[in-house]
């Protein structure tokens, strides 16, 4: 076996390893306090603060964090799946939420894009 | 064959990937191809939902390591983020209140069911933020996995033509645009346009996400 392959698979996990324990710390933490907050998010704030920390650098879990990143369409296609009870849904309305995310997606960007140019001319236009 | 559905699911994403990696033609992403494969073959069959998910729900839980992974583009790009905080947060909040707006506006306007519409409200954040938020709200996490799926597929067509008509000189409006819009099948636009633009939308996908989150309690105040 390839022994590069193999240190790669390994580090890999072992990154995914100290992202999930995060998660499950996370949750917990979340839960003891009693915040309405998910536990990834409560694992994100956890992260963050190890990072400023110096406890982490970011370079220790690109490998993990990078490839939990790119293959997260796998983890949410199950929920796609969904659609197979929503056959009368899709019948009687699809058309109508299809229009819905079209034209509120058109609004969002355009809206979203011109706030930021022009938060940002107006910022140049003050600092000389 | 208690395994079919996961082996088939995981095939279809690995085939998918590797067709879109090699041909690089947009209707061959996982993104759309996965899903449409595995309804041609869930449909004729009568597949119920409960059945597909028996074995592969466990793969939604992987959305929460993937949420903690978020740390590590946030903390890269701090920089970026200190240096045009003011510009990237009133993008954030003024789009997100554009999309919760006009999501909730429209789908009263067409009639569409209370379930479906609040299920809507989460749709132009990325998944993993987004499914929580739909639970917090009253929606069905389920649908709105699904809009936030045809979210992304349309914002992705979209935006490229918007960037023609729009006339947005910096980098930042350009990424914003793809980052509050369309979540991840935007950012892998924005990567397209230009490095830049990739690292503000990447930025500013997880950001919103997070503030999208955080405003839950306002939320269902208020819808």
């Amino acid at each position: 076996m390839n022994t590069a392959l193999l240190k790669k698979t390994l580090r890999l996990l072992a990154e995914m390893a100290v992202i999930g324990a995060l998660f499950l710390l996370g949750g917990k933490l979340a839960a003891w306090l009693g915040w309405p907050i998910p536990g990834g998010v409560m694992g994100l704030a956890l992260l963050l603060l190890l990072f400023a920390c110096g406890v982490l650098k970011p370079a220790m879990l690109q490998l993990g964090a990078g490839w939990l990143m790119a293959e997260m369409l796998l983890f949410f296609i199950p929920a796609l799946m969904s659609l197979l009870d929503y056959g009368a849904l899709v019948r009687d309305e699809g058309w109508r939420i299809l229009l819905v995310i079209a034209l509120s997606t058109l609004v969002v960007m355009v809206v979203t894009a011109l706030t930021v140019e022009w938060v940002c001319r107006w910022s140049l236009h003050r600092e000389p | 064959m208690p395994l079919f559905w996961l082996l088939l699911t995981l095939l279809a994403y690995l085939g998918s990937r590797w067709l879109y990696r090699r041909s690089g033609r947009y209707l061959l992403s996982p993104l759309i191809l996965v899903p449409v494969l595995l309804l041609a073959v869930a449909i004729p069959l009568h597949t119920a939902y409960a059945e597909y998910a028996r074995n592969t729900h466990w793969l939604m839980g992987v959305l929460g390591p993937v949420t903690v992974a978020f740390a590590v583009p946030i903390w890269q790009q701090r920089a970026l983020l200190a240096r045009h905080w003011p510009a990237l947060l009133t993008g954030m909040v003024v789009g997100s209140s554009a999309s919760i707006a006009s999501s909730w506006g429209l789908a009263h306007l067409l009639a569409l069911d209370t379930a479906t519409s609040l299920s809507l409200v989460p749709r132009s954040i990325t998944t993993p933020f987004a499914m929580p938020l739909a639970q917090d709200l009253g929606g069905v996490p389920e649908l709105t996995a699904v809009f936030v799926m045809f979210t992304g597929v349309l914002g992705a067509l979209f935006g490229g033509v918007l960037l023609r008509w729009l006339p947005l000189r910096t980098p930042l409006a350009r990424g914003a645009l793809f980052g509050v819009g369309a979540h991840g099948a935007g950012v892998s636009r924005a990567q397209e346009v230009g490095s830049e633009e990739g690292s503000v939308a990447g930025l500013v996908m997880v950001l919103t996400g997070l503030l999208n989150l955080c405003a839950a309690p306002l939320l269902a105040l208020l819808l």
